[in-house]
This record gives C-alpha cells, structure tokens and sequence, in this order.
C-alpha cells in the first residue's frame, strides 16, 4: 500500500477546472500547452515508433522494430527488477512477456508492443502546464524564501504589496534582455546555462520571471520529483520528467523527440547542457549536449516542412558566491572525478535545514546568485542580431536556413546535425567562460590556494587537500594578493574575457577577504579559512579547490609574483583544462 | 547563388599555386565546371580562372590551397560572399599563430562556413596534375563534405578516405610537414637511413604527445595524414619541405632557401611556436627543438650531438 506521499510524488496533484483555460494572445507559449499536450505525445509516439520502422508502409522494417523491442524490454526487466517497488508490481509482467513473445510477434504486433512502450515513455515524460499553479509560484516562492531567510519579515512579506525584496537584492540579472525580449516574440529561445545547484531551475526560472521573459520548459530528473510540494510545481510548472534510471535507449528518443517537437512547436526551452551539476566548479568544458541536439533538429525540420521559425541559444551563466551543495559536489568529484554517483539523492539539496542556513547566510548580501544571459546565437554559432538575424563575421546578415541545405533545399540530416551541436558545444565553453561573474569567493580561495600549491611542491591534488590549517598566509600579503590578482581580473575583464561582480570590482582587498570569508564560514559544515588577525590560514583545501576551480582557466595569467609562478602553472591543468 | 541552389554547382579552387592547379586539374577531369581564383590566370584546360570571390561564391564546394599565414586574410575576404551552403576544405599544412589554431577553426572564426574540412595525407601535386595513382584523407565532422570531396577528386587513381577527427588530420599534415623538413636537411647532411628512421620515430611519437594538447587524436597520426604522408617522404616525393631542408643543410640562408624550394614554406614559423607550446605545458618535444636550433642558425652536428646526448628511456 502507498503511502500518500508516494502517490502524490508519482501521480502530481493537479488543481482541478472546471471549464479549460483558454489563453489569451499576449499570454507566453507554455500557457498553450494544456490544449496541446495530447497532439504533441502523439507526434513524439509516431516519430519515434516510425523512426524504428514501426510506421508501416514502405519504411516498414520488423527486424528494427524487434532490435528496439529487445534491447527495451531486457533494460527494462533488469531496472525494474532492481527498483523493486510498485511501478515494478505493475510494469515487470508486461516487459517479461513480452521477453518470451518477441521472437514469435507477428510485424503488427511488434508495431503494437513498440507503440505501447513509446506511449507510458512519452506521458510520463511530458509535462504540465497550469497557469493558476504559475502564478502561486510568481508570488509565493520569492516571499516564502524571504520569510526562510528572515523569519521576522514573514508577516510583512505575506502582504500581497510585500513580497520579494530580498530575494530580489540577492539575485542580480544582468545581459540584454531587451534582445531576449525581442527574440522570443519571433523565434524559440533555448537557454542554455551552467550548471552548478539544484537551485538552478529555481532561480533562472525566478530570473527570467523578474526579468520579464517567457516561462519555460525543461527536463528535471525524477529524483526532484520526490518531494512532493517541489514536485506539485515541477509538474505544474511544465517541467517534463527524465528517469535517469532507464537505459532503455528508445526512452532517450522518446525524451530528445520531446524536446525537439516542442521546440518546433515555439515553447521557450532550457537545458543544462552540462548535464549534470559541475561537481568540481570548473567552468564547463566537456559538454553532452544530447538535448541541445534537438534544438538544432527543431530548427532544421521546421525549415524542411516551410516554417520559418528561427531557434535562438542564449548561454547565461548561473555564478553563486556560496554554492548550496558545494561540499557534497566537491567531494564526489574528487572520489570518482564526478562519476561517483551521476544521481545524487542525499545531499543539501534534499535537506530543509540546509535551505534555511543557506539562504540566511546569504540575507544582506546583495548579488550572491548572479545570472548572465550572454549575447544569443543562431543554432550554427553565429551572433543574432535584434531582429533575429543571423550576423556573419564581418556584420553581414545571412540566412540560418542555408546552414541545413543540401543541393538547394532544406533536408534533415541526423549526422549533419550532430555535428553542428557539437560545433555549437565548442562555442557554448568559449561563451561560459567569457560570460563568467568572477566574485570574492572565487578570488580569495584560489589566492590561498596557490599559496598552498606553491608551498607544497611535488605533492599531489590528495595529499594537499589532507594539509588541512597548515598554510598560513600572513594578512598583509593575502591582501596584497588579493589586490594585485583582482586587478588582473579588471584587466581581463576590459578584454572581454569574462566579468566581475560589483562587489568585487568595488571592495577593498580587504572588504573582499572579509566578504568571502563571511559567506563561507557559518554556511559550510567545515570552516575553510581561518581568520587568525595577523594571518589566514588555508582551512579545508578542498573548499578551496572547489571556490577557486571557477578561475582554473585564467591560472597562468593571474599570478604577479614570480615565485607563484609554477603554482599557478599546475593550477592551469586542473580538470585537463588546456 | 544560383549555382549552389541547384544540383551541380561548380567546385572552386582558391590559391593558383601547385597544389591549387593540381586539384583545379583533378576536378576538371572529373567532367565538373571549375573555377579557378588566383591573382594571375592559370590557362589550365576545363578551368575558368576567376579573380572575383563572387563568383567562387557560385561553387558548393571550395578548396583552399594558399599557404597557412595567408589563410586568415583570403578567407575572410571570400567569407564575405559566402554562407552556411559553402563547403570549405583546405590543404595547408599549418597551425595559424602562436596558439596553434587549426586552420578549420580559424575558417569557422572569419567565414560564415561551418562544413569545413582539411585534405591531408601523401598526395602531392604532381600525382593531383597527372592523375597517377595516389590517395588522401578528408578530415570533417559533416559526411556531406566527404561525399562532395569524392565526388570532385576521387577516381581510379585517386583514393580518398575520411576521418571525423579533423583537427587530427590538420596536425598531423602539420608535424609531418615539420619532420619533412628534417628529412631534407638531413640527407644532404649526410645521415643515413638509420639516423633519418630513428629522427622521423621518434618524431612522431613527439607529435602523438603533442596531439592531444592540439586538441587531435594521436591515433590519426598512424592513419594517411601521418605516418602515410611521411612515408611518402621517405619514399622521395621531393615535397618543397624537404627541398628547404636540403638547400638549409647546403647552407642556403633562410629566405634563399625558400626561394629555391619555390614554395612558402610553413614549418618554418611553426617549429618555434610548436616548440614553446610544448614548453609551455612541460611536454617533452626534443626534435623540434633541434629543428628550431638548427634553422636559427645552430651548426647541424653540434645539435644533433646534443639529440644524441640525451637519455634514451622505454620505448
């Protein structure tokens, strides 16, 4: 029997209506998805089940259709007989059967089986869209984090004039969004952000919302669906789910066709191109990109069947001063490199009393969740214009549909297109590092920490991290550090190659160290600098590493004291960072 | 546009030197209308010479056959009359500037064309000019510009294989290009074939340490592009490389030398760059080193003394 926690994380309340909603012409495209949601699993159950020669007519091929069916119904008996639970009650018979049966199916029943599969993977996938549930969240969410971050300006916060004001201090949003607002009225947006909290979603959702933009939709890993009040807005909020336990690779079809549909149909999309969260805080440089992918094929499709829609990326970046689970992250990245556990289900993320202590570290300060929306581009890496055009190198505006032309009309191509998201994915790590908010946190560990590397030579990344309070810094010559690399940072931030917080740009080398030492101290389970008034010392190097990792890629040229030098060199190859 | 816009567009040839008539030619043979660009005309037969990048614009696919330094500079030009139609592939056997950035990137940087690809491997221009059998590899991430490369070159005489890791194909031409250098200034040095095999060896297994920081795949060092083409060195195909390195040994200057291998050399600039890159990231690149030395003017039996001098670990 299922408790009713269960049933609520499984099966999402929904509110009920009573007459359908019906949009209005300004509302966002996502408030249209409730009057689509059936047309589009459809269409992603016939492109799937006919892409695996399930269509009949002349693209029939029983042979693929059994090959998809085998490798289905094989990964599916053996997750649902590890999972053990009550989907398994329900779904292990069915796979088992069908086990025995495959050899012996007639093409019409392959056809049958497949489209069975095809149709549970697509509606548990798609989402939900309620525009009540949309507008709570609007209001609630920013007060209710308030009222956890200062319980004592609940009652005010809850006054329907009240709500906001810290979360909005605490989040600054910066990039063109006039461009955004422009494009997303003639085209789809595909924001594509790192990826460093569960909180992500939550925020670039808050942020886009703030910032006047459309909702939009997004793929979330069943494990967030656990807790019920998170799942309740997931799912009402159009986020469509991704089981990560399934390796069934039809479900990966199923989820990219889902993505790709949507995008031609116009609904604004986000994906993590990452993947998955950046356990180390480097910079992404190794991106998966499989959903990204169906952007690009969105775009090309669309153009195939006479449709005009342009597809516009927008890489933003999401920097926080203090990361919620920092310290699970750095720890599995440093257990396994970050493949320890691709599902982490443990850490502070699923923990309340984390929430609280992490956002009350963060009341009064301004800008610890910084968001950059960096300049959009066309799904071939060119800059858009605000018109939408695509612009060449050399400011001329070329047409984006010449891109998937091949003897002079559009065609879909599934390797072509491969090869433009992986093109795109080399563009995308240029932009994140150029679209980068550098802040005190960051500065001030990777300061320590070149100290520590550079007074422990020859050791290796473990054996430092164990040298846990040994270093010391002295005040003066941490400030004078402090200084001396923010000012190189001033420098490459002139140049366009990534930006600076605010703060940091406007604090004293001193008001920086406090700062850092402020947000980390208090939050974190272990201190990680220690302030002993004429010296700090390098508490817990695997914080450190962690804060300073975001610069890894500027090493070597934010060191001004020569025999920091070799340090800032090993820095530099952290994560194999050319 | 209209060429583009139907099914059998021209191919373009940019750059009038060997390589460039060698495949102007090849096409030609092939029954395709070609375009010719070069700042003189060629009067080459079935080949229309063109000075205008407009009308190269009317070709599907272009090849690029002008010496790595001018890539940048002839590309962005044309680039301003091309689109995401265009397939682009380049035959130089460089890495433009000191960051050593393929010659694919620095097209996807100053030209609107994402199907790009680099032809490298032990074709040279004499067996493109008469048609003797020889053969190549295509390095590109679009099979589309593969097939276009076929269609325009390959023949009985010609084999043409293809590659996904097309920075592996630009690197490897690179490198080879480099220790081609060494073969010529060798010879005339008087090393015997023992000391050119150790060289060329060793060489490349410098190179296959050097790949992956190039961001290649040292595995297609041992395909065509790599140990194919030095193979073709070897064999005494006289490439312009190793005529410089003959003339450096005879001792030529620097500029007489390229003036008597009647080519642009490009290994020249890029043994220096290759040499602090690998010492910038603490690589060990011992052989470019020497070849560095020796071009800035080191006697040839004082550094290979000094090669020979080093320890020799597992293989």
């Amino acid at each position: 029997m299922k408790s009713p926690f269960e049933l609520l994380s499984e099966y999402p309340l929904r509110l009920p209506r009573l007459r359908p909603y019906v949009p209005s012409p300004d509302d966002p495209a996502i408030f249209w998805f409730n009057s689509e949601r059936k047309d589009i699993v459809r269409e992603v159950v016939d492109r799937v089940v006919r892409g695996h020669g399930g269509g009949g007519g002349p693209g029939a091929d029983g042979r693929r259709l059994e090959l998809m069916l085998n490798d289905t119904a094989l990964n599916e008996v053996r997750r649902l007989e590890r999972q053990r639970d009550s989907e398994a009650k329900e779904q292990l018979p069915f796979y088992r059967s069908l086990t025995r049966r495959i050899a012996r199916m007639s093409d019409g029943e392959k056809r049958e089986a497949a489209r069975t599969i095809v149709q549970r993977y697509a509606r548990d996938v798609a989402g939900n869209f309620d525009p009540r549930v949309y507008n709570l969240a609007k209001h609630a969410v920013p007060r209710l984090l308030t009222g956890v971050m200062r319980p004592s300006s609940l009652p005010e916060e809850l006054l329907p004039t009240g709500g906001g004001s810290i979360m909005e201090r605490l989040l600054r949003i910066e990039g063109d969004l006039e461009r955004l607002s422009a494009l997303q009225r003639i085209g789809t947006l595909v924001y594509v952000p790192t990826h460093s909290s569960n909180l992500d979603s939550i925020v670039l959702g808050r942020a886009l919302e703030v910032a006047g933009l459309s909702p939009v939709i997004y793929g979330a890993g069943k494990n967030l669906f656990t807790n019920p009040i998170i799942s309740f807005f997931m799912h009402n909020l159009g986020a469509y789910r991704v089981d990560r336990r399934i390796s069934a690779r039809v479900y990966k079809e199923v989820l990219k066709t889902y993505s790709q549909v949507m995008i031609e149909r116009g609904y604004h999309s986000l994906f993590f191109p990452g993947g998955t969260r950046s356990r180390s805080n480097l910079i992404e440089s190794h991106l998966k990109l499989g959903l990204a992918g169906s952007a690009v094929r969105a775009f090309a499709n669309n153009r195939v069947h006479g449709v005009d829609r342009n597809v516009f990326f927008v890489p933003t970046t999401i920097n926080y001063e203090l990361v919620l689970e920092g310290e699970t992250l750095v720890e599995d990245w440093l257990k396994e490199e970050g493949r320890a556990r691709y599902i982490i289900e443990d850490d502070e993320f699923s923990q309340l009393d984390r929430w609280i202590a992490f956002f009350r570290k963060l009341v009064g300060l301004e800008a610890a969740c910084i968001i950059r929306f960096g300049a959009p581009l066309d799904p071939f890496g060119n800059p858009v214009d605000q018109a939408g055009r695509s612009v060449a190198p050399g400011g001329r505006t070329i047409d984006p549909g010449t891109y998937v032309m091949k003897g002079g009309r559009p065609v879909n191509d599934a390797a072509r297109d491969a090869a433009y998201t992986r093109e795109l994915g080399e563009v995308l790590v240029e932009r994140y590092r150029r679209e980068t908010v550098v802040m005190a946190t960051a500065v001030v560990a990777h300061v320590l920490y070149r100290h520590l590397v550079a007074e422990t030579p020859g050791l290796d990344v473990f054996a430092r991290l164990r040298l846990r309070g040994e270093v010391a810094v002295p005040r003066e010559a941490l400030l004078a550090e402090v200084g001396a690399t923010r000012e190189r940072l001033v420098e490459l931030e002139r140049e366009g190659r990534l930006h600076l917080s605010e703060g940091l740009r406007r604090a004293s080398p001193a008001e920086v160290v406090e700062r850092a030492l402020a947000v980390w101290n208090g939050y974190h389970a272990r201190i990680a600098a220690r302030d002993l008034g004429d010296r700090i010392t390098a508490e817990d190097p695997t914080l450190l590493l962690y804060y300073q990792n975001r610069l890894v890629p500027f090493a070597t040229e934010l060191v001004t004291d020569a025999a920091h030098a070799e340090a800032a060199r090993e820095i530099h190859t952290i994560g194999a960072v050319r | 546009m209209s060429g583009v816009s139907e099914g059998r567009a021209p191919v373009a040839v940019v750059g009038g030197g060997g390589f460039g008539q060698g495949i102007a030619r090849a096409a030609a043979r092939q029954g395709l209308e070609v375009l010719l660009w070069s700042r003189s005309p060629r009067n080459l037969e079935g080949v229309k010479d063109t000075t205008s990048f407009v009308e190269v614009a009317r070709a599907g696919l272009i090849f690029l056959a002008v010496p790595s330094p001018f890539v940048e500079a002839v590309a962005g030009e044309m680039g301003q009359q091309l689109d995401g139609r265009h397939y682009l592939v380049h035959v130089s056997r460089g890495l433009v500037g000191d960051a050593l950035e393929p010659i694919s990137l620095a097209l996807r940087r100053v030209t609107p064309c994402r199907r790009v690809g680099a032809l490298g491997g032990p074709l040279v221009a004499e067996a493109l000019r008469d048609g003797t059998p020889s053969g190549a590899v295509v390095g590109t991430h679009f099979p589309e510009v593969a097939d276009a490369v076929r269609a325009a070159l390959g023949s009985e005489a010609l084999r043409l294989y293809d590659t996904m890791d097309l920075v592996g194909v630009e690197v490897a031409s690179a490198m080879v290009g480099l220790l081609a250098l060494g073969v010529g200034y060798g010879r005339a040095a008087g090393a015997g074939p023992a000391a050119l095999a150790l060289v060329l060896t060793r060489g490349m297994a410098e190179a296959a340490r050097l790949a992956p920081s190039l961001g290649a795949d040292p595995q297609t060092l041992s395909g065509l592009a790599g140990h194919g083409d030095l193979l073709a060195v070897m064999a005494g195909d006289e490439r312009p490389e190793v005529r410089l390195g003959r003339a450096l040994a005879e001792g030529r200057s620097l500029d007489e030398a390229a003036r008597e291998a009647g080519a642009h050399i490009e290994g020249v600039k890029l043994a220096s760059r290759l040499a602090a890159h690998a010492e910038r990231l603490g690589l060990e690149a011992p052989i470019c080193r020497t070849i560095v030395d020796v071009l800035e003017g080191t006697p040839a039996q004082d550094a290979i003394r000094a090669l020979m001098a080093r320890d020799a670990g597992t293989e």
